[in-house]
């Protein structure tokens, strides 16, 4: 049973597994290379999750803190990015829970779907077919800033772990606990919510 | 397809997969099932393009630098840490 157990939990190295050993075996001073590694990366998830810069700075604070705490019992298992990930996840959560905000809306599907087939568009809008580099500019991404701050929590989390982190589905329901089918279900739903967003922004724009 | 030939339920069906199937994370079947629907139904092919686009936007999303003095911050807490015991 024993050996089993021993041979699912496969030992992942990337390249973030020589200094971590470094660290581990004394090198502390190590460690700050560690933070500048992933500070920026962290702290602009951080600033997408908490809305704030103070509070945003507060988190990436925490989740260095902590992960210099529990470094120790990093066992391998997984990619060092996933494992600090959930350290800022599970950090991000408890400073929400010390706060006073209200709780997240539910996203329903039949927000986003046409029910009557009166609705349904006849055809594609220009914005959907137009190459990607001629939509960019500094006001859409402005505008895609501000949309993604309005998804509620829950939703906002796996957007930016799937599409903005770049993780898998599998990667994203084990950084936050959840059931890959659960992933899916918010990304969607996620997702739908940024693309009328970006409807209205297109609209307003002809 | 015409318009009195379009199976509105179905599109209704469809519509809860297609982050999957742009995702690629559906089975053969599925894909082509979609594919094909997609092909003669313009409210699903105009769904499945602005999705395709919204996704491909937030991906380009850029990141603000991270301020010079929270980063400084950063190291003097980190120097100031106790140092661990190697076990």
């Amino acid at each position: 049973m024993t050996k089993v157990k021993n041979q699912s939990r496969k030992k992942v190295k990337d390249n973030d597994s020589e200094l971590i050993q470094a660290i581990n075996s004394g090198q502390s001073d190590k460690f700050h290379d560690l933070v500048k590694r992933y500070e920026q990366k962290l702290y602009n998830f951080s600033l997408r999750m908490c809305r704030d810069p103070g509070d945003a700075e507060d988190m990436v604070q925490d989740t260095f803190l902590n992960v210099f705490r529990y470094l120790k019992d990093f066992r391998y298992e997984t990619k060092f990015k996933n494992w600090l990930y959930k350290v800022a996840a599970s950090t991000c959560i408890k400073q929400r829970r010390k706060s006073k905000f209200a709780p997240d809306r539910e996203l329903s599907l039949d927000e986003f779907r046409s029910q009557d087939e009166a609705e349904v568009p006849f055809q594609v809008p220009k914005w959907a077919l137009m190459p990607l580099d001629k939509l960019l500019n500094e006001e859409l991404s402005h505008s895609i800033h501000q949309a993604i701050l309005s998804l509620p929590e829950k939703y906002r989390v796996i957007m930016l772990l799937r599409d903005i982190e770049g993780f898998s589905t599998d990667e994203t329901a084990q950084i936050l606990n959840l059931s890959p089918s659960n992933v899916k279900v918010r990304l969607h739903r996620a997702r739908l919510y940024l693309r009328d967003k970006l409807k209205g922004y297109f609209e307003n724009d002809e | 397809m015409t318009s009195d030939e379009h199976d509105h339920k179905h599109c209704l069906e469809m519509f809860e997969k297609l982050s999957e199937y742009i995702d690629g994370e559906l089975d053969q079947l599925t894909c082509a099932d979609i594919e094909k629907h997609i092909k003669n139904c313009v409210a699903c092919f105009s769904c499945v393009e602005t999705l395709k686009k919204t996704v491909a936007i937030c991906k380009e999303v850029k990141d603000n630098p991270i301020p010079k003095e929270f980063s400084q911050k950063l190291k003097d807490i980190i120097q100031r840490l106790p140092k661990p015991s190697v076990s």
